[in-house]
């Protein structure tokens, strides 16, 4: 090796760090901060421009436009004073005016109010689903998980086979047979979307029966019930709490299919899905206003929600991501 | 045959016993929904003509068709018919079961595998580019129109699309599959595909694309990437044929779990453009409570989800040599 | 070949957490070497002191949230601060890595043959024959032929490193960087691999082995440096090294082989979030080492050793 204190001494200074140089001759001295850069080169798959702070953005724009489509779903009928059924057939599928902002349907009806009052239907039966579906899921996958054995292994084929029918179309086999009734659109959702919830609840419990308090509690002389109680469900609730809010935008989407497909709710009770279907018609006679209003509520409401669910599922439950699969 | 084709076949031949149980167990959950329903399955049987019957008509035509029998004779009926063919007649259609899905099955699936060539298409270059320039303006609309998307349902898409681009700009026929009265032909269909697969196939995008790009940015993390820079390799290089392979294993085992979906979609989109698949079908058996269709349907929707998820796993198993095929 | 690299008082340190919020990790400290053709410079210490990172700094592999300080210079062209375009014409034409753990580098869905010949095509563009290159490439490095039809997760330990090597030659690159080549090899795998890295400086390339395995580093190095906690604290020829360590975490690294004593060092490393003062060996040995504030590396002739007082060469 040649002999570097030459080399460095007789090297000029740049606007390197001349600490090297001036510290060689003393041999001691006070740090100065090197010159720091980033050795960051823009590469496939390296992020351009700031990820921070869109996330919470997201939940402030999910939240409130949620918030502002549930007191409009609210107000806006009963502001309207009317009643958006009535039927006016002098006013047929006129297109939006100031007197209509989203113009008439087929039978003269206003569709701002008529959309609102079926968004709030839509989302009131999203909701009852989405809780039914949870109740449902959660004692299946609390049962499976307590009993365990051969009981678990066989409640989990059925989730799997349930899991294997594509969701719609066991719904619309539900309705087909039960036809007629709010209660048969709610059990048909409710039926199919159970498993996910089931899952994450089971694997809960098989988790907290690991636990070694489980068993001290156990073989203190606690019953299975209060164990249950004081410790299950403590876990158990937030979880479940999450996968009904994640639920409803699928619970809405679901129900909208089959209100749309004339499977769903009945004509009286018109949500967003019915309006939909029976505006099908009417947009092959070129009344675009029909579909795209109601459509664009329905789009909004999901998206509102999907935000603040996926900003709570991040924030809350990261390791759950994966088995939410919803 | 090598010991990696004897291993896949296992898995063909598992997936295939398994699945036997599962469909029976499905016809069985379908006849018993159909026992608790309060339909009167003879009305299905006469339709409108139940009102003109005599009840002598009734009792008989109920003893000939066995509906007086239980649940599981019906099944087992049902169950033994298959195994021979019989599937049982349409009401809705007048025409055996089997006939129907025999005439639609192939339009349906025409429908389905163009649908699905448009999303992984759109999927596949939409994905790279945005994992390629992450954080950029293309990523970012990408991904805040893939969120936005995945709420819309595919029958809103149609709507939109009949009447954008069929009534608006009239490039395209709204309905069926061909122009009323024209012969059956390669152009007419081909014409008539265009707007059903489209609109099927921009309603699975969404999740693709999301998937593939975050597929592809775990890749790119990858010590693999880093070697295959190491090596002095392009950019280009080193993102399509080091990072995306990799990246798309794990895809194609999720598309496989995405055939409810598909099914699902079929369903809406073959309804908005009248198209006479087989998804088509479901609704106006539905409509008609016509239970025979009902339940051929609902075992051969299941039965295309299993073989869906089989076709994927085995895709994976011949594509990544690491995986071990065990089902 | 007369490309020689220059590493000078280069620093390296990793921001944690979003804008460096959960703090620092400070990897590589002031390091100063030069790798000149025809010789082997062993880096040396105990793992977690920051020495894999050394290479990916050179090569500009670093991640994204990493800052760098001081230079590196490929025979008067600056490396560290130069644009991507220029990384990539350098990376495996004139530096050509040899990666921890060969066999996870290599994309495990492609067969180890075809990258190979993809490189040899990318790095010799106007090669007639890659295959034949990679065939010979393939001999140079001790490779049986059919391994170029498996797998990378099929490949034992000691091929995979081969493939590795077989690789980073692929552009006959003046510069041949290993990084922990032995990791997970049994000894004779180990004196085989860095006999041929020995080889491949015989034949006139500028080596740098990164390695905790000291019997390995003695075995073949020219020279070697010390590292301890992201400093150097001692570098020079290898056999004066050896022979007479002037720092005592030298000294000690020696008296933990077989053949010295087979006594390791007691205690630990400090964590690179949390460096000491000094070198930090002053807090692990204090009966044998008393830090100053700010060790630099302080020549006598050939040698250098920081935080001690040098002796006479």
């Amino acid at each position: 090796m040649a002999d570097r204190c030459t080399e460095t001494a007789t090297r000029p200074h740049g606007d390197r760090d001349s600490r090297m140089g001036a510290d060689r001759a003393v041999g001691l001295g006070s740090p100065a901060e090197p010159r720091w850069r980033s050795a960051a080169r823009p590469r496939a798959g390296t992020p351009r421009g700031r990820a921070a702070g869109r996330a919470r953005s997201r939940l402030v724009a999910g939240a409130g436009l949620l918030v502002a489509l549930a007191v409009a779903a609210v107000l806006v009928p009963w502001l309207g004073g009317l009643d958006e059924r009535l039927v006016d057939y002098t006013a047929v599928r006129l297109p939006p005016s100031v007197a209509h902002p989203f113009g008439t349907d087929a039978q003269g009806r206003d569709l701002l109010l008529r959309g609102f009052a079926g968004l709030q239907v839509s989302l009131l039966v999203a909701a009852a689903c989405a809780v039914v579906s949870t109740l449902l899921g959660a004692l299946f996958g609390a049962a499976s998980g307590v009993l365990g054995g051969w009981p678990d292994r066989l409640l989990m084929r059925v989730v799997d086979t349930v899991n294997a029918v594509p969701h719609l179309l066991l719904g619309i086999v539900i309705v087909a047979l039960y036809r007629g009734s709010v209660l048969a659109v709610i059990a048909s959702i409710a039926l199919t979307h159970w498993t996910g919830v089931a899952r994450i609840v089971r694997s809960e419990v098989l988790s907290l029966r690991e636990r070694t308090f489980v068993d001290a509690a156990i073989s203190g002389g606690a019953s299975r019930w209060r164990v249950l109680r004081r410790h299950l469900l403590p876990a158990i609730v937030p979880q479940a709490a999450l996968s009904t809010v994640l639920l409803l935008p699928h619970a809405v989407w679901h129900e909208t299919a089959l209100s749309f497909l004339g499977l769903g709710l009945p004509p009286h009770l018109a949500s967003i899905g019915n309006i939909l279907g029976e505006g099908r018609a009417a947009v092959l006679l070129g009344s675009w206003w029909i579909v795209t209003f109601p459509a664009l509520l329905l789009v909004a409401s999901a998206l509102a929600v999907a935000g603040i669910a996926a900003w709570w599922r991040d924030r809350a439950l990261p390791r759950r991501r994966s088995e939410l699969g919803l | 045959m090598t010991p990696r084709t004897r291993e896949i076949g296992l898995l063909v031949a598992r997936r295939l016993v398994f699945a036997v149980p599962v469909l029976a167990v499905v016809a069985a959950g379908v006849f018993l929904l159909a026992a608790a329903s309060p339909f009167d399955p003879v009305y299905q049987y006469y339709g409108v003509d139940v009102f003109t019957a005599t009840e002598a008509d009734l009792a008989a035509t109920r003893e000939r068709l066995g509906l007086d029998d239980g649940v599981f004779e019906q099944l087992g009926r049902w169950l033994s018919g298959v195994l021979s063919g019989d599937l049982g007649t349409s009401r809705a259609f007048r025409q055996p079961v089997a006939q129907v899905v025999a005439e639609r099955l192939p339009w349906t699936l025409l429908l389905v595998s163009a649908g699905l060539a448009v999303a992984v298409g759109l999927a596949l270059v939409a994905g790279t580019i945005a994992a390629w320039r992450q954080g950029g303006l293309f990523d970012r609309t990408v991904t805040a129109a893939g969120h936005a998307m995945e709420g819309i349902p595919p029958f809103v898409l149609a709507l939109v699309a009949i009447a954008v681009f069929a009534l608006g700009l009239a490039w395209l026929p709204v309905a069926g599959l061909t122009d009323a009265g024209a012969a059956l032909s390669l152009g007419q269909v081909a014409r008539h595909l265009v707007l059903p697969a489209l609109v099927l196939g921009v309603s699975q995008t969404p999740w693709l694309v999301l998937h593939i790009r975050g597929s592809l940015l775990g890749a790119l993390g990858e010590d693999h990437v880093t070697g295959a820079r190491a090596r002095g390799l392009s950019e280009r290089t080193v993102v399509l044929r080091h990072a995306l392979p990799t990246a798309l294993l794990p895809f194609v085992t999720l598309l496989g779990t995405r055939i409810p979906e598909l099914v699902t979609g079929a369903v809406l989109v073959e309804t908005v453009f009248s198209w006479p698949g087989i998804a088509e079908a479901v609704v106006t058996a539905a409509l008609a409570v016509d239970f025979p269709m009902l339940a051929a349907l609902s075992v051969l929707a299941t039965a295309a989800v299993l073989v869906g998820s089989l076709l994927a796993d085995v895709a994976v198993a011949i594509a990544d040599p690491r995986v071990v095929a065990d089902g | 070949m007369t490309d020689t690299l220059v590493v000078d008082g280069l620093s390296v340190r990793f921001r944690l957490g979003a804008r460096g919020r959960a703090g620092t990790v400070r990897a590589v400290t002031n390091a100063s070497f030069t790798l000149r053709p025809g010789r082997l410079l062993a880096l040396v210490g105990e793992s977690g002191c920051g020495k894999s990172v050394l290479a990916a700094a050179i090569t500009g592999l670093l991640p994204a949230n990493a800052e760098v300080a001081g230079g590196v210079e490929l025979d008067g062209r600056d490396l560290l601060d130069a644009p991507e375009s220029v990384l990539r014409a350098v990376r495996g034409s004139r530096v050509g890595l040899v990666p921890q753990s060969a066999a996870t580098h290599l994309t495990p869905v492609r067969r180890v043959g075809s990258q190979l010949v993809e490189t040899v095509r990318a790095l010799r563009p106007t090669d007639p024959d890659p295959r034949a290159t990679v065939h010979r490439l393939a001999g140079d490095v001790g490779l049986p032929a059919e391994m170029l039809d498996r797998y990378p997760h099929e490949l034992s330990g000691g091929t995979a490193q081969r493939v590795g090597l077989a690789a980073a030659l692929a552009g006959d690159p003046p510069v041949l960087l290993a990084d922990e080549p032995t990791a997970g090899l049994d000894r004779l795998l180990v004196d085989r691999s860095v006999d041929l890295l020995a080889g491949m400086a015989d034949r006139g390339h500028a080596v740098l082995l990164i390695t905790h395995d000291l019997r390995a580093a003695r075995r073949v190095a020219t020279d070697v440096a010390v590292m301890y906690a992201s400093r150097i604290v001692e570098i020079g020829p290898a056999e004066q090294v050896f022979s007479d360590p002037w720092h005592p975490y030298t000294a000690g690294l020696l008296g933990a082989l077989p053949d010295r004593g087979f006594t390791p060092v007691p205690g630990h490393p400090p964590e690179l979030t949390a460096l000491p003062a000094g070198c930090g060996f002053g807090l692990r040995r204090p009966d044998l080492h008393t830090c100053v504030p700010d060790p630099v590396l302080v020549w006598s002739g050939v040698r250098a050793v920081a935080c001690e007082p040098v002796k006479a060469s």
